[in-house]
């Protein structure tokens, strides 16, 4: 038990100064878009929760350059009305999924992570989001002409 | 309240009360056992209750006595010794406070939304998310379906279940974002000022690497789509030399679009997305230094596998100026009729001369155009006049 009491504590210690070495040496990452893409049965609840993602980005200077409302998505499908007879009669049921799609330029990586962590935190019930972030990288320095 | 019973002298015939009341009395009732210090003695039998007595008895809450709420009258007689049976019988002094206990009376208020000030926080009224709730909400609002034959308002917001049910944002008015971002904005970094435009951007930073999340209400937070990993990059910002360049679009093949010089890789092979972002560039690193080596069976390269259309390489070339070769030296013979464009070739003995001249020149730029763009109407015509114009003068 000591032992391991000691292993933990030793373990410890090595990943807190990691964590320290880490920080220090840790740089801003680069986006250089987000895309929010959301979708929900219910256009309104989709309009107040942009107006609502517009308000943090003013707040927290994050530049959305655009918005727009892609087609919604209609899924339809007739059932039978009765277990296994009466044939000829059908009910018709549909869905309708509307989407919203909000462009984000420029942004760094603790504003993301602080912005996104905001939003989706405030999602409402029903709503449901894809972020698709584009960061941005130099390229590997291994990647270069052979030298011989 | 109080309940009394009429005669006591009849209790002195039983032992017990539960006795007496036999199934009529549930089960956990608390009931007084009484002894009747003459039976006692005698050591007699109590005798089973008169109908009367029964019915006497039923006419009592047990329930409201066992909970305090009702008093029996007990007469204090040394014939009587009432036995109280400890954690069963209710203490006299007990029930004199429970009699005395009143509920102060209560007062009706306003719903709150009455009670506003116009000057108040919102945000200290709504602070976190709720269901909708009629007495807090100060303004007027109305959902709900009414037929169309009614000609009705849909339902108010007092009681309203369909007002429960949408999801509301009193709790993410611009008085609350503004709070918010107030307290959140201190781990926001700002964008670099001179990465603003774009080419800076993509000249320091080629490689884009893109990544999904998904946020979706369901029983596990996981999304097997998240690990997908594509990584973009222009094929100039590589270093390549020419058969490196033709090498490596050999092996990216369609990876690669022609007209934005965009070079994409997807990885989702992997169960993680670190591992697939580690994947793809390992694609890339092998790609890159794969594409510079020189293999000796790349000596074999013919014509078709040409990615690009290079004059110098073609047999159209070297057939063209054979071709011509071959109209000429036949005039210099037979001095027959020769196209027109044909009789002012410099001298046959020179191949390069030749091919400088003006009409060849154009036969070369059409069949490049016809490599390059494919085949169409617009292109294969062209071509025909060319040819026609080359072999037969028209």
């Amino acid at each position: 038990m000591f032992v391991l009491n000691n292993l933990h504590n030793t373990a410890l210690q090595y990943s807190n100064t990691c964590m320290i070495c880490q920080e220090k040496e840790e740089t801003d990452i680069l986006y250089k878009g987000l895309d929010l893409e959301l979708k929900s049965h219910d256009p309104r609840v989709l309009d107040s929760y942009r107006k609502f993602v517009g308000e943090a980005a003013k707040e927290l200077d994050v530049s959305i350059y655009h918005v727009s409302t892609p087609s919604r998505i209609i899924k339809r499908t007739s059932l039978l009305k009765s277990v296994h007879v009466y044939k000829k009669h059908f009910v018709q049921y549909e869905s309708r999924t509307h989407n919203k799609l909000i462009q984000i330029k420029n942004i760094t990586g603790s504003t993301a992570d602080t912005f996104l962590e905001y939003i989706q935190r405030n999602l409402p019930e029903g709503v449901m989001m894809k972020v698709t972030k584009c960061r941005l990288e130099k390229i590997p320095e291994h990647i270069k002409p052979p030298t011989s | 309240m109080a309940a009394s019973i009429g005669s006591f002298s009849t209790f002195s015939k039983w032992t017990c009360i539960s006795q007496l009341l036999g199934r009529n009395y549930p089960i956990g009732y608390t009931c007084i056992v009484r002894h009747c210090s003459a039976n006692a003695k005698e050591n007699k039998k109590p005798a089973s209750p008169t109908p009367d007595e029964v019915r006497e008895w039923k006419k009592i809450n047990w329930r409201a006595y066992a909970t305090g709420r009702v008093r029996l009258q007990v007469p204090e007689d040394p014939d009587f010794p009432v036995m109280l049976i400890p954690g069963h019988s209710v203490l006299p002094q007990v029930l004199e406070k429970r009699e005395q206990a009143k509920r102060p009376p209560m007062k009706l208020t306003q719903p709150r939304y009455r009670r506003m000030l116009p000057e108040q926080d919102w945000t200290d009224v709504w602070p976190t998310a709720h269901t909708f709730k009629w007495s807090v909400v100060p303004f007027p609002v109305r959902q709900g379906f009414v037929k169309p034959t009614e000609s009705a308002l849909p339902r108010e917001k007092y009681g309203n279940a369909e007002l429960m049910k949408i999801p509301n944002f009193l709790h993410l008015t611009p008085q609350h974002v503004q709070k918010h971002c107030a307290a959140i904005k201190k781990f926001c970094t700002p964008w670099p000022k001179a990465l603003e435009d774009d080419t800076v951007c993509d000249k320091h930073f080629p490689l884009r690497v893109i990544t999904r999340d998904y946020v979706a209400d369901g029983p596990t937070m996981r999304d097997p789509r998240a690990r997908f990993v594509t990584i973009q990059l222009k094929l100039s910002s590589l270093k390549l030399d020419e058969h490196a360049k033709d090498k490596f679009l050999k092996l990216v093949g369609d990876r690669y679009n022609k007209e934005t010089d965009v070079l994409t890789l997807e990885a989702d092979r992997c169960p993680v997305r670190k591992q697939n972002y580690e994947y793809t560039l390992y694609l890339l690193t092998a790609l890159y230094h794969e594409s510079w080596k020189q293999e000796p069976w790349e000596a074999d390269q013919t014509e078709v596998d040409m990615i690009k259309f290079e004059w110098p390489l073609t047999t159209a070339k070297a057939k063209v100026l054979d071709t011509i070769i071959k109209i000429k030296q036949a005039q210099q013979e037979k001095g027959s009729k020769v196209p027109k464009i044909l009789e002012d070739l410099p001298d046959t003995s020179s191949p390069d001369l030749i091919e400088k001249t003006e009409i060849i020149q154009e036969y070369k730029e059409v069949l490049s155009e016809l490599y390059e763009h494919g085949e169409d109407v617009h292109q294969l015509e062209k071509y025909k006049n060319t040819t026609k114009k080359l072999l037969i003068g028209l």
